[in-house]
C-alpha cells in the first residue's frame, strides 16, 4: 500500500517549503513541491524610479542579495541600451563570484553534507588512519592527527553532555549512512573549517560592496566604486591586494579540500550518481561579463534538451532573443488567478488561494518554462552547459573530478553520472573551482586596467518619455535569475523576477509536466517513511531557496516543524 | 580590516519589504542616524541572511539582536530573550539556507568554539508581517523602545553611545513612491 510522507517545515513560520512523496515498494512513485508563501513581492517596485530598484530587489531574499542587486541594474541597462565601464564589469564580477564562492561552501558543508555525514560515527574513528586517508587525498595541511584528534574530542565532549545542538537534526545511524568512521571524522573536521573560509571570503563581498550582506556600491550605469590609488577612502592597491591575498587563500580551501570531499563521498555513495536525475533540460545563462556591452563572458550559457550535450545551444549576450523571447510562466496549479501561461513583460500577479490540491493548484510558485519545456537550472546545468560547449576550464575540472571521484571508487566514471543527486554536489564544487581560478584572473584584469589609467566606473543613465522594456540575467549560484522591466516615463510600470528556485521548485504546468523537483524524487529509494532522509538527499542537491523573506523569531518554540508520515 | 567586526555588536534581523518584519533593520538605522557608537560596537542591518548569519555573530563577546518575535501578548511588546532561552529549543529540520537560523548559527560556533558569551534578543511582537512598506503604528511606537533598551544594555557594559544632533529620521525604504 502507497504512504504519503509530507517534509514540511512550514508550521514555525509562514512561508516556505513543503514536499509530498507518495512512497510505494520502498520507493517514491509520485512527488509535489509546493512554496507556501505569497512572494509577488515585486509589486513593491511599482511607480518607483528604476535607478533605485535594485536596493529593493536586494531585499527580496536574505541570502541572494547580491544577485538581485546584480539582475536588477542589468535589467535597466538593458531598458536603456546603457554600456558601462570596464572597472565596474570587473567589480561587480568579483563581488558575484565572491558572493557563489561563499555560498556554495555553505551549501556544502553546512546545509547538505550532514545528509551523508554521520557525525557520532567520527567518534569511532582512528585519527592516524584518518590522518593518512586524507594525506593520500590532498596536500592541505589541516588533516594532521593531531588536529584530528581534537575535533574527534570536541565531538566526544559534545555527545557525553548530551549537547550535540547544531546535529540535533542528524540522521546518525540511519541505514542510508555509509561512510567509514574516518571519513566521518574527517568530513567534520572540514566542516569547522568551512566556517573559517566561508567567513574569509564573504570580506571580499564587504571590501568591494561596502558592506555585506547588503552591498552598497552598486548603481544603474556602473559602479560607486571611487577609484584613486593614492587615496586611502577609494578602491587603493592597499584593498586590491587584500582581496588578492583572500582570493589566494580561498582558491586553496576549494581545491585542497572542497574539491577531494566532494569526490570522496561520490565514490563512497555510488548509487546516488543513479538517482535523482528527474528533469534532463538544462538551462544556464552567460555571467562574467569581460566588455562593456555584454557580448563577451567567461563563462558561458546555453540549452540542452533531453540530456543531448551534442546538440547544446548557445544563449551569446546580454540581449540574446533566444532568451528573452523563450521563457514563460503558467500558473496552471498555482495559487493564482486564472490558468494562463504569459511571457514575464505580460505577467500578473493576482494571488488567489484555495487549498492543496495534488490534481489541481498546490503553490505559490509558478512553473516557468523555456519554449514551453520543463528546465533544471543550477551547477549542473552551469557545468553541462560548459561542458558540451567546450569551455576549457568547465572541462577541465569536471574530467578531473570523475577522474579522481572514479579512481577513489575503483571503476570509470563518465560525464553521464553527472545527470543524478550526488552530480548536482559534484557539480557545484567543479563550478567553484571553475569560480576560483576565474576570480584571479579578473583581478588581474582590474588591476590591469586600472594601471593602464582607466578610473572611469559610470554612465550616467538617461531616462527618455515613453516606454522601454528591459531584462536582466545573472547565472547565480542557484542556477538562471531573470528580471524583467517595463518602464514608463522614467518610472517602473510593471517588474518581474524569474528566480532559479522557481524554475527547479515549480509546480506541474498546464500539460501537466511536473518540475524538477517533482520529477528527481520519483524512483528515490525511502528506507524509512518516518526519517524520509534519501528524500533530503535529492532536495537539498538542488539548494533550495524559497520563502527567505521574513525572519520572525520564535523564541518560545511551541510549535516544532515536524516530518510527517501519513 | 573592513568585513571583520568589534567585539561587541547589535544586529537588526528583517525584511524591510515585509511590513512589520522591517523592525529590526529599522531600529539599526534609526540607532545609527541617532547615535555615535565608541569603538568597540558595530552595528549592522543583516537582513534576513538564514544560515548565513554565523559569520556576523562569531568571535563576538556580547551581540545584542533586534528582531520581530512570535508571542501571544499584543503587537508592539517589547521582550527580552537570553542566550539559554533561545537555546532551550532545538532547531526545527531545514529544508533550505533561508530559514531563520539564530538558534542554529549559535550552536554551530559553540561547536566550533567561538561562539559570543553574553546574546540578548530584544523582540517586538509584530501585528501585520505581509508584503508592504512601513510598520504598524503600534510596532513603529515600539521601535524608540527598542533602541532605547540596546543604548541602556550598551551603557551598562560601559560603551555608553553618544547622543547625536539630527532632526526627524526616516529609513532609505520608505521614500515615497
Amino acid at each position: 500500500m502507497s504512504k504519503r510522507i509530507v517534509v514540511d517545515p512550514v508550521t514555525r513560520i509562514e512561508g516556505h517549503l513543503r514536499i509530498d512523496v507518495e512512497v510505494d515498494g520502498g520507493k517514491v512513485q509520485k512527488a509535489w513541491s509546493s512554496g507556501q508563501m505569497f512572494r509577488g513581492i515585486e509589486t513593491i517596485l511599482l511607480g518607483r524610479d528604476p535607478r533605485d530598484a535594485w536596493m529593493f530587489t536586494q531585499r527580496f531574499c536574505g541570502v541572494c542579495t547580491t544577485v538581485h542587486a546584480i539582475a536588477s541594474v542589468r535589467t535597466v541597462e538593458n531598458a536603456l541600451g546603457l554600456e558601462i565601464p570596464l572597472n565596474a564589469q570587473y567589480i561587480r564580477n568579483l563581488i558575484v563570484m565572491a558572493h557563489a564562492m561563499h555560498d556554495h561552501i555553505v551549501h556544502f558543508y553546512h546545509l547538505s553534507a550532514l545528509d551523508w555525514v554521520d557525525v557520532v560515527s567520527a567518534l569511532k574513528a582512528d585519527p592516524a588512519k584518518t590522518s593518512a586517508l586524507a594525506e593520500s587525498l590532498s596536500p592541505w595541511p589541516g588533516n594532521g592527527r593531531v588536529q584530528l584528534k581534537a575535533v574527534q574530542d570536541k565531538v566526544r565532549g559534545f555527545v557525553e553532555a548530551g549537547q550535540l545542538g547544531i546535529f540535533t537534526n542528524g540522521y546518525w545511524g540511519h541505514p542510508a549512512m555509509k561512510l567509514s568512521p574516518e571519513v566521518n571524522l574527517l568530513a567534520v573536521s572540514h566542516y569547522l573549517q568551512a566556517l573559517e573560509y566561508q567567513r574569509k571570503v564573504n570580506q571580499i563581498v564587504a571590501l568591494l560592496g561596502g558592506k555585506t550582506p547588503n552591498i552598497q556600491n552598486l548603481a544603474v550605469g556602473g559602479v560607486a566604486n571611487a577609484i584613486n590609488l593614492d587615496n586611502d577612502s577609494t578602491l587603493n592597491m592597499n584593498k586590491l591586494f587584500m582581496v588578492k591575498d583572500v582570493l589566494d587563500e580561498i582558491s586553496t580551501f576549494i581545491e585542497q579540500v572542497y574539491f577531494p570531499d566532494v569526490c570522496a563521498i561520490g565514490a563512497m555513495y555510488p548509487e546516488w550518481l543513479g538517482y535523482g536525475a528527474g528533469v534532463t533540460n538544462y538551462l544556464a545563462v552567460p555571467d562574467l561579463p569581460l566588455d562593456r556591452k555584454g557580448t563577451k563572458f567567461d563563462l558561458p550559457g546555453g540549452t540542452i534538451f533531453d540530456a543531448d550535450l551534442s546538440k547544446v545551444r548557445e544563449i551569446k549576450t546580454f540581449d540574446d532573443p533566444y532568451f528573452k523571447d523563450n521563457v514563460s510562466e503558467s500558473i496552471a496549479h498555482a495559487w493564482y488567478d486564472g490558468e494562463w501561461t504569459k511571457h514575464p513583460f505580460d505577467e500578473t500577479t493576482e494571488p488567489k488561494y484555495t487549498s492543496f490540491e495534488d490534481s489541481k493548484k498546490y503553490s505559490w510558485v509558478k512553473a516557468p518554462r523555456f519554449q514551453g519545456k520543463v528546465m533544471q537550472v543550477g551547477p549542473l546545468a552551469q557545468v553541462l552547459v560548459g561542458y558540451a560547449l567546450g569551455h576549457e576550464p568547465t572541462k577541465r575540472w569536471a574530467d578531473k573530478a570523475l577522474e579522481t571521484a572514479g579512481a577513489i571508487a575503483g571503476v570509470k566514471l563518465t560525464p553521464a553520472v553527472l545527470h543524478s543527486t550526488l552530480g548536482r554536489h559534484v557539480a557545484r564544487m567543479v563550478r567553484t573551482c571553475v569560480i576560483s581560478e576565474t576570480a584571479k584572473k579578473h583581478w588581474s584584469l582590474l588591476a590591469a586596467n586600472i594601471g593602464k589609467g582607466d578610473t572611469d566606473i559610470f554612465n550616467p543613465p538617461v531616462f527618455p518619455k515613453g516606454e522601454q522594456r528591459g531584462f536582466g540575467f545573472h547565472e547565480a549560484p542557484r542556477g538562471t535569475l531573470s528580471h524583467w522591466v517595463v518602464i514608463k516615463d522614467g518610472k517602473i510600470a510593471n517588474y518581474q523576477a524569474v528566480v532559479p528556485s522557481t524554475w527547479n521548485a515549480g509546480p506541474r504546468d498546464e500539460k501537466n509536466q511536473p518540475g524538477p523537483y517533482e520529477a528527481s524524487l520519483v524512483g528515490n529509494p525511502v528506507a524509512n517513511a518516518e526519517l524520509p532522509l534519501e528524500v533530503l538527499r535529492t532536495i537539498h542537491s538542488f539548494d533550495p531557496c524559497l520563502a527567505c523573506a521574513v525572519h520572525t523569531l520564535d523564541p518560545e518554540g511551541r510549535e516544532i516543524a515536524r516530518v510527517k508520515a501519513l | 580590516m573592513i568585513g571583520s567586526f568589534a567585539p561587541v555588536r547589535v544586529i537588526g534581523l528583517g525584511n524591510v519589504l515585509m511590513g512589520d518584519d522591517a523592525l529590526g533593520p529599522w531600529v539599526v538605522e534609526e540607532l545609527l542616524a541617532g547615535w555615535d557608537f565608541p569603538e568597540g560596537v558595530s552595528v549592522l542591518d543583516v537582513g534576513t541572511p538564514g544560515l548565513d548569519l554565523t559569520p556576523y555573530l562569531a568571535d563576538a563577546t556580547a551581540v545584542f539582536i533586534v528582531d520581530t518575535v512570535k508571542s501571544d501578548v499584543p503587537p508592539g511588546t517589547l521582550r527580552i530573550y537570553d542566550r539559554d532561552a533561545l537555546l532551550r529549543h532545538p532547531p526545527p529540520p531545514r529544508l533550505s539556507p533561508h530559514d531563520p537560523g539564530l538558534t542554529e548559527a549559535l550552536l554551530s560556533l559553540d561547536f566550533a568554539g567561538c561562539a559570543p558569551r553574553d546574546v540578548v534578543l530584544v523582540g517586538v511582537v509584530p501585528e501585520k508581517i505581509e508584503k508592504r512598506v512601513g510598520l504598524t503604528p503600534r510596532v513603529r511606537a515600539a521601535v524608540d523602545r527598542a533602541g532605547a533598551e540596546i543604548v541602556d544594555r550598551l551603557g551598562r557594559i560601559g560603551l555608553p553611545p553618544r547622543r547625536r544632533p539630527g532632526g526627524p529620521f526616516a529609513p532609505w525604504w520608505e521614500a515615497a513612491v
